[in-house]
């Protein structure tokens, strides 16, 4: 590896620091804009003298910069706070977390699966009815909003044909099954292969599929007009002009020269897209029932739990924040000009 | 060649899922197996430990794990007898129970009278505000003479309401080598212990996604054995995706809560029967009195009268709920001992304008009176909006009120209708157990729940009757009495409608009905299939 590479590694990794700071920093703040949290889980059920203990015991009545020093300190340390009912929220975050990792995985593969392949086609075909047809496709699919999209989904695959099931990560029995599996991983098909049953493998993908489906639609638009629009302006650059002056077939000058150059933009982009999948998933995992953080996010929100929520978002914003360093990297691996 | 590489393991992917979605799965094939008969609810349990429960979702689980000295046998509201071989008055303020012999917990742990005192003893020290300690207001303190009995003593001689207290949350007996006296216990802890007594215990637990109950073979008590093995609770975020499952048989039965249009859908379904029974939630316009419209007392009582013989409890019934909630004519719902429907004889049951429009006249009330009225949908459900907007629409086709709507987060709407903050406003009560009592005292004594300033002495003199009146006959005259006059002479609240237990089962699951009365308990232990 490069010295310079090294540097511009290093100086990614310096700005994770204050990305994640200014993060956390407006989580903890927007919080309090709101008021207190234990007011606004509790007040109105409690009478004032015990809210006002409650807060007592929560900090709450301390000076505001005293409270965000311990939620910062806190933070650093792995604490992201407790639960009204007393749960670590960094064990609600390893518990739901790794079933929101295992939807967001599929969406991403299927966001690949559709919009790399669908986004050559159409700039290989520009301005054809094909590329203007996948190009509606491309907005409707990052447009409409993905629990309506797996409503439609549900409705035809689920209700009309019953080719799968409604909702939930597997089915009752197989669930069951997988909660001894040892060691348990909480993504269920690693759980599946780990109890070495192929029929509960399958029950869990069948699970999955309309879920991943629905979510990966969403950047499966972003990554089609992105493979399109990167894959024209490659086409028309000098290199390879140069390559079919070589005489080079169409068909290899793009497979070899320009579809590697488009498809760079899209992992610099794709950072962002697992934060917008995040977002995403909050709405996929309640309309599949799919019991991931996104899930338990709404339920805590419902619940009027702002500290467990706020532990959540602002580990949300950590892994945003870490993602983008990591697609700043492999970045700089299959691109050396970034490292300038 | 990347770019190959890319779309291949897309297209891997992509057939992976395909592969899946065409089913492989030799086990794929719902909620049969190891589940045992599933159950599915979108209530969620707060905390195994009584101390810190007092929800549907927690009631749900209790009910199935813990024993209670008294329970409502299925489909009955008077108590009986189920950790207790019997509980009576010995004192007028001193209510004995003599333990059934042998009882223990699923840990092997003896369920003695000590058991019992520490339960009572902990509920009411911890006190937590989430939990139903409240409840025990009545209870002096308990003691353990010997292993065997127990005995309470009351603040108030002949306390009527007592046994009808002993199987609710705030009662259910727990292990005192297990629960510590002074703090809640972690769910997971309680399971791991197993300091269960009741009809099952927990076999795994899975907090609000998925439960798995098995029949406890060391019970002993009211329910008897359980007629399934196994029961496996699942939760849901969604009704729809409930009432998908259980119209797609992966899931056998489900209990709480499916929204009124989706219930009036499966009942037109084959594959699913719906099971409705009367069930104790009410709901209520309330008036504070203060500040509602209307110049002198008289003319405030004849606005509220009017609005009362306005309201239209068939159409809200059948037209927002779908025939899930029915009419409600006293603030106590029938099927309770005592219960009247003293509105309906008074006024009638139908809405009249004729006799709204005389008594706005006869008061000197001036036409249209602007009601303006507060309602909530995130503590009542969102059909709130439906069913206050059929409500102005109502009152104002009688053409002698102009209706302002307003809805309000619960924790402002809770705050400021307490505070004189809305003339009128939506009211609903989950009841704290199946007594009529329960519907009368918190409301309309002096410093009521409802604060709307309603308060006079003849009720109140009533209602410390009532609780202490030991003849049932009497006590159900009296409670007639305080039901008559509250339609009468005051109506400080209008009572509009009373929920239904409902639970939606496949078609070859039996024993729902039994299940389903206004103690809200929904017993495994009847259920098969």
């Amino acid at each position: 590896m490069s010295a310079r590479l090294l540097r511009y590694l290093g100086v990614r990794l310096l700005l994770i620091v204050p990305t994640a700071w200014i993060l956390v920093t407006v989580v903890f703040f927007l919080m309090r804009v709101v008021g207190d949290p234990i007011t606004a889980a509790l007040g109105g059920r409690l009478p004032p003298d015990q809210l006002a203990q409650r807060k007592h015991d929560a900090g709450l009545d301390r000076p505001i910069l005293s409270q965000y020093w311990d939620y910062i300190s806190g933070l650093a340390r792995g604490d992201f706070g407790r639960s009204q009912d007393n749960r670590a929220v960094s064990d609600i975050i390893t518990t739901y977390g790794a079933a929101t990792l295992e939807l967001v995985f599929w969406s991403l593969l299927v966001a690949f699966a559709i919009g790399v392949p669908l986004g050559r086609y159409a700039a290989t075909r520009r301005d054809s009815a094909a590329d203007a047809g996948l190009r509606l496709f491309a907005i409707l699919a990052y447009a409409a909003p993905v629990f309506f999209v797996g409503l439609l989904l549900k409705l035809l695959f689920s209700v009309k044909l019953g080719w799968l099931p409604v909702s939930g990560r597997a089915s009752t029995n197989v669930e069951l099954a997988l909660q001894h599996v040892s060691p348990k991983t909480n993504i269920l098909f690693v759980d599946a292969i780990l109890y070495g049953d192929m029929g509960y493998l399958g029950d869990v993908l069948k699970h999955t599929v309309l879920p991943a489906f629905s979510l990966g639609l969403l950047t499966a638009g972003v990554f089609l007009r992105l493979v399109r629009i990167n894959l024209i302006q490659t086409l028309r650059s000098d290199y390879v002009d140069a390559a079919r002056a070589r005489g080079l077939s169409a068909r290899v000058v793009t497979r070899r020269h320009a579809f590697r150059n488009a498809l760079i933009p899209i992992v610099t982009v794709m950072g962002m897209y697992i934060a917008t999948m995040l977002g995403g998933a909050v709405l996929t995992e309640r309309t599949f029932e799919w019991k991931g953080l996104g899930y338990q996010l709404t339920e805590l929100l419902t619940a009027r739990d702002f500290i467990a929520v706020q532990g959540i978002v602002a580990f949300i914003a950590l892994v945003v924040a870490v993602m983008s360093f990591v697609m700043d990297v492999i970045v700089a691996l299959i691109d050396p000009r970034v490292r300038f | 060649m990347r770019g190959k590489r890319v779309a291949a393991v897309g297209v891997a992917g992509l057939t992976v899922l395909a592969i899946a979605g065409c089913g492989s799965g030799k086990t794929g094939d719902g909620g049969g197996g190891g589940a045992g008969l599933v159950v599915g609810t979108t209530d969620k349990v707060t905390s195994l430990d009584p101390a810190m429960a007092y929800d549907n979702g927690s009631l749900l689980a209790e009910t199935q794990v813990y024993q209670f000295l008294l329970n409502f046998p299925a489909g009955e509201a008077a108590p009986k007898p189920d950790a207790a071989d019997k509980c009576e008055f010995t004192t007028p303020t001193v209510y004995t129970c003599t333990l059934k012999p042998g009882l223990k917990f699923a840990n092997g742990d003896p369920l003695t009278a000590k058991s019992v005192k520490f339960s009572f003893d902990r509920m009411v020290g911890i006190k937590n505000p989430q939990g139903p300690s409240a409840l025990l207001v009545g209870l002096d303190h308990t003691d353990a003479p010997d292993d065997k009995t127990v005995a309470f003593t009351l603040k108030n001689a002949n306390d009527q309401t007592f046994p009808a207290i002993l199987p609710t949350q705030a009662a259910a007996i727990v292990d005192e080598k297990v629960f510590p006296a002074d703090k809640v216990l972690a769910d997971e802890d309680i399971v791991k212990a197993k300091p269960f007594s009741g009809p099952y215990t927990i076999a795994s637990y899975d907090k609000n996604k998925l439960v798995s109950y098995q029949s406890n073979p060391d019970y002993n008590g009211l329910f008897g054995k359980p007629k399934t093995d196994t029961v496996t609770v699942k939760y849901y975020a969604e009704a729809a995706n409930l009432k998908l499952d259980v119209q797609q048989g992966n899931v056998d039965v489900a209990w709480h809560t499916l929204t009124p249009t989706d219930i009036d859908s499966l009942r037109n379904s084959d594959k699913v029967t719906v099971h409705q029974s009367p069930g104790g939630d009410t709901r209520y316009i309330v008036f504070n009195l203060n500040t509602q419209p209307g110049g002198t007392p008289a003319q405030k009582l004849a606005v509220r009268k009017a609005v009362a013989t306005s309201v239209d409890r068939d159409a809200l019934s059948a037209d927002v709920f779908k025939g899930t909630w029915t009419p409600l004519y006293s603030p106590v719902p029938q099927g309770l001992p005592g219960a009247t429907e003293a509105f309906k004889d008074i006024y009638g049951a139908k809405p009249n304008k004729d006799a709204a429009t005389k008594l706005l006249a006869d008061a000197g009330v001036a036409t249209p009176v602007t009601l303006n009225i507060q309602y909530n949908t995130d503590h009542y459900g969102s059909t709130s909006s439906e069913e206050y907007a059929a409500i102005k629409s109502q009152l104002e086709s009688t053409g002698l009120f102009k209706v302002n709507l307003q809805s309000t987060e619960w924790v402002s709407y809770q705050k400021a209708r307490s505070t004189d903050g809305y003339p009128i406003f939506q009211f609903g009560w989950f009841p704290d157990f199946p007594d009529a009592d329960d519907y009368l005292t918190p409301f309309f004594t002096a410093d009521n729940f409802l604060q709307n300033h309603f308060t006079d002495p003849k009720i109140t003199d009533e209602l410390k009757a009532e609780v202490t009146e030991a003849d049932p006959a009497k006590r159900a005259a009296v409670l007639a009495s305080i039901q008559h006059d509250l339609m009468a002479d005051f109506m400080p609240i209008v009572p509009l409608l009373t929920g239904n237990q409902i639970a939606v089962a496949g078609k070859s699951v039996q024993g729902v009905d039994k299940t389903l009365d206004p103690s809200s308990k929904f017993r495994f232990g009847v259920l098969s299939k």
